[in-house]
């Protein structure tokens, strides 16, 4: 306790400093993960919602992992946020999946009530959009349905490796970690996907 | 088998499908862009929350490591089972009996009365002997 007595003076401030320090940096900490989290949101957000088909699934699946990655990989170094991001983001796809995999299981020993608990869609959200659009808009968005739908028949590491590769642009190595495979295997992957989109999509690639 | 783009072709292919897809996401609807926003917000709000706790939780931590040093000092017995600082004393006498001055000279060519140390040492041993005349 004497220790404490007879402390100089200046060690309240330097006290004081180490707190603003820590408040400082987590500040930043929390400034950099707002700015990755904007930066990956929207493809993030595609890239689920081309996986699932489903809009709100999608939604929902983007916010878990961003609540993931804040929760538990904010200390980690910047570097390995987005391999982990997506990651993340693969595993809860996966898990949508199953969940709508094991329901339809059993829905299909329950058909009287498959009708009623079956998630109607939206028919306003997929109603055509029959506003007037100028010939080259409507084009590329059949185009890009066309590219939509040939991504979500893909198997799902070619459809992973294609998106994060061409579509989020991270390197080899990066899409190896968010996969967790060899790098071999993402070039494999995407090599296949590549042919197998070419050969999809070949009637609108004219 | 090559996995690079081989063609102009597959170049070309990569380059459409991959500015599609971008231009899709800029072109997220309001209701989608504000979900996403909220959604992002929430998982700063969870990082923000943790982060006091994280800090108190690297304190206590230290403080009980701290605690649990100190009582290791204090309750820990030593081997040699007496206090240092007791052994470190006693040669610490010893040295000055032998510096002083009337200390007992061990030169054997000095003229010491060796019966009269022989006999304060019996009489330290029993106490019953006579003190003999010194000299004799």
């Amino acid at each position: 306790m004497l220790v404490f007595a007879t402390l100089p003076a200046g060690s309240a401030d330097l006290s004081r400093s180490g707190k603003s320090h820590l408040r400082d940096s987590t500040k930043d900490g929390a400034r950099a993960l707002e700015a990755f989290l904007a930066g990956v949101e929207r493809k993030a957000f595609r890239i689920a919602q081309i996986a699932l088909r489903h809009e709100a699934d999608a939604l929902d699946v983007v916010q878990d992992s961003m609540l993931q990655l804040a929760h538990r990989y904010a200390d980690k170094p910047e570097a390995e946020w987005k391999p982990l991001f997506y990651r993340i983001l693969e595993n809860r796809i996966r898990d949508v999946q199953r969940r709508r995999m094991v329901r339809n299981r059993v829905m299909a020993w329950m058909p009287w009530r498959a009708d009623d608990e079956e998630e109607q869609p939206d028919l306003i959200e997929q109603a055509a959009d029959l506003s007037p659009q100028p010939p080259a808009q409507l084009e590329s968005a059949e185009i890009l349905q066309a590219l939509e739908r040939a991504l979500a028949d893909l198997p799902a590491r070619q459809r992973q490796a294609f998106l994060l590769r061409n579509f989020e642009g991270l390197d080899v190595a990066e899409t190896a970690a968010a996969m967790q495979c060899s790098q071999g295997s993402v070039k494999t992957h995407y090599f296949r996907a590549l042919q197998a989109l070419r050969v999809s999509l070949g009637e609108f690639w004219k | 088998m090559s996995h690079e783009p081989a063609s102009e072709g597959e170049r070309e292919f990569e380059h459409r499908t991959r500015t599609l897809l971008l231009e899709s996401a800029d072109g997220l609807s309001g209701a989608q862009r504000s979900r996403l926003t909220r959604a992002r917000h929430a998982a700063l709000a969870a990082h923000r929350d943790r982060a006091p706790l994280r800090a108190r939780g690297w304190m206590g931590a230290g403080a009980a490591a701290a605690a649990v040093l100190v009582a290791l000092l204090v309750l820990v017995p030593h081997p040699g089972g007496a206090p240092v600082t007791a052994v470190a004393g006693g040669a610490v006498d010893d040295l000055e009996l032998l510096a002083e001055g009337d200390a007992v000279p061990l030169n054997e060519d000095q003229d010491v009365d060796y019966d009269f140390y022989e006999w304060a040492a019996n009489e330290a041993g029993t106490g019953t002997e006579a003190a003999p005349s010194v000299g004799s």
